[in-house]
């Protein structure tokens, strides 16, 4: 036994459907409008939220302090002669020398990082066979020799050949013998690395032997990073010193609303919702004033009219909503985000695959909802009521 | 039928269908968190201060490790052109030279 009021609310529900089948073509594509905006609006938000929370887990073992060397706000190679003037600070563990930086492959145009660095000396340096789908990083002892990421062993071209050569910058051909490659559960990270020696890097780059990239430190204590940084700063004024809390801040923050894609995405939203706000509460065809003055003649009251508008709205607005919501999850997670992955990427060559969880927070959820469904609601509702409390023989007429 | 039956299967399928992407979802998550375990190391052993999203620019590659006048340095003058720029915010930390 369905109590009386539920009942009566089916029964309009009943009578809202009816409604909106009767005008199908324009509810539906209103519907589908509606959802294909909000499905923008969730891919971004999803795809957005779930690069900044891979950042969040990976990003934490990043080095604690990096010193940069600035001339005239670029930044060049640090000299290894600032390690020594560094040891006269109190608290520093470690100072690691990395050479690093970009390979432009004008065959295939594609950017790769060169990184050389003594492993042995890092954190965790002793489990990194771990991050290998075979072969190992590459030793001292061995000059000559690379480990690449999954996109450079493919754009490369090389199958089962071990050896590749690279330019250096008076175009002399350096050779290269891979010893192992990145997992693919690194890609992520390591997707563009060529990883070498020290020696072999310096010599690709043609840079001095006493010269670095930049210096990872290592403090005893992480409580006193901040100071031992500002100490830093103050030693060598021609650095730039960036701690690990500024490398982690940046993905909190580098993802947002401020873009200029995510501003050009939430204006497109925003402009629809204004022109179908306008549209609807620019008043209601002369048919829905008809049909409304004929149910009020028939005894129905404004409450029940306001509540037929609030049903078809309610219907159409969450319809739209669920199914861009639901389409926004499958785009991002089964389909790469292929829709927003191309301007992401950019003119790149390597398109590392994106394996992400789409972010769904309530928070998001509800922002989108009270973007779209709410203004919605607003924007019929509003107008049917003002249409309800005119006479109704004035309305057929 | 009545024209909320047909809603009702609708909504149920909607239901089915979220509920099996929460599934999706849960099981990605632990696939994932096995990922993230190797990745950390990656990032401890190698010094890795970024994600491999964007190659075309270095700004965008090292965003953590750029400052915010990457994008202008390629001349006097010159205006941020690369695709992906579109995509990343300005730096955190504007204090950082």
């Amino acid at each position: 036994m369905i109590p009386k009021g539920l009942e009566k609310q089916l029964n309009i529900l009943d009578f809202s459907l009816s409604s909106l089948w009767r005008r199908k073509l324009k509810n539906i594509s209103i519907m589908l409008v509606f959802a294909l905006v909000i499905f923008l609006l969730g891919s971004f938000q999803m795809l957005t939220g779930a690069l900044t929370q891979s950042a969040d887990a990976v990003l934490r073992n990043t080095p604690e302090i990096t010193i940069q060397k600035m001339s005239a706000g670029r930044q060049e190679a640090i000299p290894l002669s600032y390690e020594e003037k560094l040891r006269s600070i109190f608290g520093i563990r470690a100072i690691i020398p990395r050479v690093w930086g970009y390979y432009f492959d004008e065959s295939n145009l594609a950017n790769f990082t060169i990184l050389a660095l003594d492993t042995t000396s890092m954190p965790s340096g002793n489990q990194l066979d771990r991050t290998l789908s075979y072969g190992h990083f590459p030793k001292l002892t061995e000059p000559g020799t690379a480990l690449l990421g999954g996109s450079v062993h493919e754009i490369l071209g090389l199958g089962k050949r071990r050896v590749f050569s690279l330019f250096r910058p008076d175009l002399s051909l350096k050779s290269f013998e891979v010893v192992g490659l990145f997992s693919g559960q690194t890609d992520l990270l390591t997707s563009d690395l060529i990883v070498m020696n020290l020696d072999d890097a310096r010599d690709l780059f043609a840079m001095a032997p006493n010269m670095a990239t930049d210096l990872c430190l290592y403090v005893a204590n992480p409580a006193e990073i901040e100071t031992i940084a500002k100490k830093i700063a103050g030693l060598l004024p021609d650095t730039r010193v960036l701690t690990k809390s500024q490398i982690q801040k940046t993905y909190q923050v580098v993802f947002s609303w401020r873009s200029g894609f995510a501003s050009i995405c939430l204006l497109t939203a925003l402009v629809a919702f204004v022109i179908l706000a306008w549209d609807k509460a620019s008043g209601l065809s002369p048919e829905e004033k008809r049909e409304i003055g004929i149910l009020k003649i028939l005894g129905w009251e404004t409450a029940d009219i306001l509540a037929i508008r609030f049903w078809e709205s309610t219907l159409v607005s969450i319809l739209a909503f669920i199914i861009g919501c639901t389409a926004a999850y499958m785009h991002v997670a089964f389909f790469d985000a292929s829709l927003l992955k191309p301007v992401m990427v950019g003119w790149s060559v390597i398109h590392p695959p994106f394996k992400l969880l789409p972010s769904l927070k309530l928070a998001d959820l509800l922002l989108i909802f009270s973007f779209s469904v709410l203004p919605y609601l607003g924007a019929t509702v509003i107008p049917a009521w003002r249409c309800s409390t005119v006479p109704p023989d004035s309305v057929i007429r | 039928m009545r024209p909320s039956n047909i809603l009702l299967i609708i909504i149920l399928f909607f239901l089915l269908l979220d509920s099996a992407l929460y599934l999706h979802a849960s099981r990605l998550q632990a696939t994932l968190r096995s990922d993230h375990a190797v990745q950390a190391i990656a990032v401890a052993g190698l010094g890795l201060t970024d994600l491999c999203v964007a190659t075309e620019a270095r700004y965008t590659r090292h965003p953590a490790l750029s400052d915010a006048m990457a994008p202008f340095m390629d001349h006097p003058g010159a205006i941020e052109h690369f695709p992906s720029g579109s995509f990343w915010a300005a730096p955190a930390d504007k204090n950082v030279r």
